[in-house]
């Protein structure tokens, strides 16, 4: 700088900073001397505005009496007009003139505590009441009683309504919550499933392969309909189903075999015997409405399969269908009646019916295997269709699925496929039983008409649905070790009986109950030629003849007479015995020819050696001999020939 | 199933295929057989693919029977066998990188079926491409599955209605190691079709055959 020309005198002086006092006439100017710390402070502090903010405190502290100390600083309230002019220069301002108004309330609190302590300028006296101002009229005082005892009153009524409406709110609660629980019982249950706001369950066996078209749906609903103030009766449950009219009440299957044809006026008017259904302890009352309405769906499910396929199958005697009532003929003669009976809840008055149903008219076995073929038929169906099954082939029996690898021809694959209907197995069956019933029946009526010989009848325990069979023994009583000749076993099976002789015969005979009846009387007869047989052996005779079938004398109507000549053991006496089924048995005795005194002597054979031969029979009033039957009889009669020793 | 044979039937002299089954029909209705229902047998040809150059190409048959109506049989030329059920046909169209479909091949004979007695009688017409090109007789005799038991009573009686022109013993049963005295299947019958089919695929087109 200093090598650049000739140097500019530049003076630098602060600018004014302190206010000028006065300009003196020789120019002097004298300043005003700066303030210091603390009078900076207090020209500040004279900008606050400390009155501005306090105005609401205002009346509270006018009722305390003014101190002179309270505005210590009145300089300060002088200057307060001047500081209003600029209100929010300061930022600042709002807590400024809280922190101001603050201050003020504090320090005349102090004031007013110093001054109350002191006791030197002031004391606090109570105020005197105006004496007048408390009389009041008695008037006055019981309305002011009553309208004090009214809003208490009030208030008790409103604490009260509130605590019962909080316990009504607690009881619809748990009302609700048991709904919810039953709902979910029924749901562990039954299969339910919701549709816009209404809960319906599925009753029928459509999941178990069931095709029946009925819908079967119920509706779940809520027991709304009962009194909170009455006490809730013992079975009330607030869930409730309502079931679709034509499932409601109980239904059943009868089948029943009559003898006789009714008129055809009695045809498809059941008697209608209802069966209540009973509730087991602990069941809730809508389970047993609906398990009685699955019920009557299973009823009508097998009804219609039934009837359907009456209609469907042509056998010689057409099935008849009427209302409720299936009718087949078994049997020439026989009626099997196949019938729906539902019976709805309300229709309890029947009509007393003059005939009252017997028990035993039903066949209870045939209900129950119905209900368990149509539940077979279910299960046939679901498993082709749902089950899972193997990609190959159907699921099924293992036969069916080794068909093709194993090349079965059109008649083995038409065996594997039984196609037998519901009504088809279940005639099927009735004539089993019915035969079974009537074999039965015709060899007690035979063991208890014909005592001698005796018929034993051993059934088996363990049947196929459509056979079965008995072991038929023929013994004479006494004389069981001895006479075991006549043992029959029957096997009984859908149309006819076969007869398996011990001997390995075999008859058949047909469904008639004269053809067994008949049958085992010729077998009795001839067993008692065989105990004649049997006896003689034990006794020492000899046999001389024995046929089953003698072809001379009368001719039997049943079967054929059977005879046996018996000679005692020195050869001196015969017995001859025919016993025919029907003509019943001829016992003759032929004595030597020399103990006979009616024979006359012939010319011909006067030599002694004639005497050996055979004498003339004589017949026996086998009814006046003694014995307790044919076998003991013949014993005495073989003992009274024998000569003693 | 029994014990069959099947042969080819030489047309009648002057007469269409159809006019000499018809005429085989009288005959078997005269002799008291019984109509019951048809038959098909049908046969299918595959060729192999993808082997390994040089070898000759295998042949693969597929053939259905309506005797066994569930069942497939596929046998290699003079090779295995097998017995499947149904779905080996969608097998096959699966493996079609292995085995090629030769449609032209397509030969099928269809007919009626008789029964007289035990023995079922099948007569059909062979036709390959829709055009027919013989006559097929299968003989059965149902009770029996022994064919050295039964083959002279068969010849006598195919002899009553097919005449002179009866066939010798099938070489399938002559062939088996076994003998005569094994029991016959299926596949015996199905070779038997096999193997008069691909004579008839062998011969020349019958003119003025076709149907």
């Amino acid at each position: 700088m200093s090598g650049v020309g000739p140097a500019v005198r530049v003076s630098i002086e602060s600018t004014c900073e302190k206010q000028v006092q006065e300009v003196s006439l020789d120019g002097m100017e004298t300043y005003v001397p700066p303030l210091s710390m603390s009078q900076n402070l207090a020209k500040l502090a004279q900008r606050i505005d400390f009155g501005q903010g306090s105005d609401s405190d205002e009346e509270g502290v006018e009722a305390e009496p003014r101190d002179p100390q309270e505005w210590g600083k009145t300089e300060a309230e002088e200057d307060e007009a001047t500081v209003k002019f600029q209100p929010s220069l300061w930022p600042w301002d709002s807590v400024r003139n809280n922190l101001r108004s603050s201050l003020t309330e504090m320090c005349v609190l102090y004031d007013v505590l110093s001054v109350v302590k002191e006791k030197k300028y002031m004391a606090l006296d109570p105020v005197s009441q105006d004496p007048s101002a408390g009389k009041t009229p008695q008037v006055f005082q019981l309305i002011s009683k009553k309208k004090s005892l009214a809003t208490a009153a009030q208030l008790l009524l409103k604490g009260a309504e509130k605590l019962s409406k909080s316990v009504a709110e607690n009881q619809e609660n748990r009302r609700q919550r048991d709904f919810n629980s039953e709902l979910l019982r029924l749901r562990s249950q039954w299969k339910l499933r919701k549709v816009g706001d209404k809960i319906l369950g599925d009753l029928s066996y459509r999941s178990a392969g069931s095709l029946f078209p009925h819908p079967g749906t119920f509706e779940v609903i809520k027991n709304t309909d009962i009194n909170l103030d009455k006490k809730l009766p013992e079975d009330y449950c607030p869930l409730n189903v309502q079931i679709p009219s034509d499932l409601e009440g109980s239904a059943y299957i009868k089948v029943s075999i009559q003898k006789q044809a009714p008129d055809i006026g009695d045809l498809g008017t059941v008697n209608l015997f209802r069966r209540q259904p009973k509730a087991k302890a602990g069941t809730q009352p809508w389970h047993v409405k609906l398990e009685a309405a699955q019920n009557v769906l299973l009823c009508k499910e097998i009804f219609a399969q039934l009837s359907r396929e009456a209609v469907q199958i042509k056998s010689q005697i057409p099935h008849i269908v009427v209302k409720n009532q299936i009718i087949s003929q078994p049997f020439p003669g026989l009626q099997l009646s196949i019938s729906l009976c539902h019976s709805t809840g309300e229709k309890k008055n029947q009509r007393a019916s003059p005939e009252k149903p017997k028990p035993d008219d039903h066949l209870y076995v045939l209900e129950h295997n119905l209900h368990q073929l149509m539940r077979e038929f279910h299960k046939q169906t679901l498993s082709s269709i749902v089950m899972p099954h193997p990609a190959s082939a159907p699921f099924g029996h293992k036969r069916q699925r080794m068909a093709g690898p194993m090349a079965y021809d059109k008649a083995e694959i038409s065996s594997l496929q039984q196609n037998e209907g519901l009504l088809e197995k279940i005639i099927k069956q009735a004539k089993h039983i019915f035969l079974r019933s009537r074999t039965a029946r015709t060899i007690d009526s035979l063991a208890s008409r014909i005592e001698d010989p005796q018929i034993q009848a051993h059934w088996s325990n363990i049947n196929d649905v459509y056979e079965s069979s008995v072991k038929v023994l023929i013994t004479s009583q006494g004389y069981e070790q001895i006479c075991k000749s006549i043992q029959l076993q029957l096997n009984i099976g859908v149309e006819q009986i076969r007869v398996v002789h011990r001997d390995g015969r075999v008859i058949s005979l047909s469904h008639q109950e004269q053809e067994l009846q008949d049958f085992l009387l010729s077998q009795m007869s001839q067993h008692q030629v065989h105990a004649v047989q049997q006896l003689a052996k034990v006794m020492g005779w000899h046999v001389l003849s024995f046929s089953n079938h003698v072809g001379l004398g009368s001719v039997e109507s049943i079967g054929n007479a059977s005879a046996i000549t018996v000679a005692s053991s020195n050869g001196e006496y015969a017995i001859s015995v025919r016993n025919g089924p029907e003509s019943g048995c001829k016992v003759l005795v032929q004595f030597p020819r020399s103990q006979s005194k009616e024979l006359p002597k012939s010319d011909v054979i006067q030599d002694g050696k004639w005497n050996h031969l055979r004498g003339p029979y004589k017949e026996v009033h086998w009814s006046k001999m003694e014995g307790r039957n044919f076998v003991y009889k013949m014993e005495l009669l073989m003992a009274a020939l024998t000569p003693c020793l | 199933m029994g014990v069959t044979c099947v042969c080819q039937l030489p047309l009648a002299e002057g007469k269409s295929v159809q006019q000499t089954i018809d005429l085989l029909h009288k005959k078997l209705e005269q002799l008291g057989a019984v109509k019951q229902g048809s038959f098909t047998v049908d046969c299918e040809t595959y060729h192999a693919t993808g082997n390994a150059s040089g070898q000759p190409t295998k042949l693969l048959y597929v053939m259905h029977n309506s005797e066994t109506p569930l069942s497939c049989i596929a046998l290699f030329e003079g090779g295995p066998c097998l017995t499947a059920d149904g779905n080996f046909d969608v097998l096959m169209i699966k493996l079609k990188s292995h085995f090629q479909n030769a449609k032209g091949h397509k030969v099928e004979s269809r007919g009626s079926r008789y029964r007289y007695c035990d023995f079922l009688i099948k007569v059909g017409a062979v036709t390959m491409s829709s055009s027919a090109r013989g006559i097929s007789v299968e003989v059965e005799y149902c009770p029996c599955v022994v064919p050295g038991d039964c083959w002279n009573l068969m010849k006598e009686f195919m002899q009553s209605f097919l005449g002179p022109s009866i066939p010798e013993l099938p070489s399938v049963f002559s062939s088996k190691p076994e003998g005569l005295y094994a029991p016959v299947d299926c596949v015996d019958t199905m070779t038997q079709y096999l193997e008069m089919f691909s004579k008839v695929r062998k011969q020349q087109v019958l003119p003025g055959t076709t149907r």
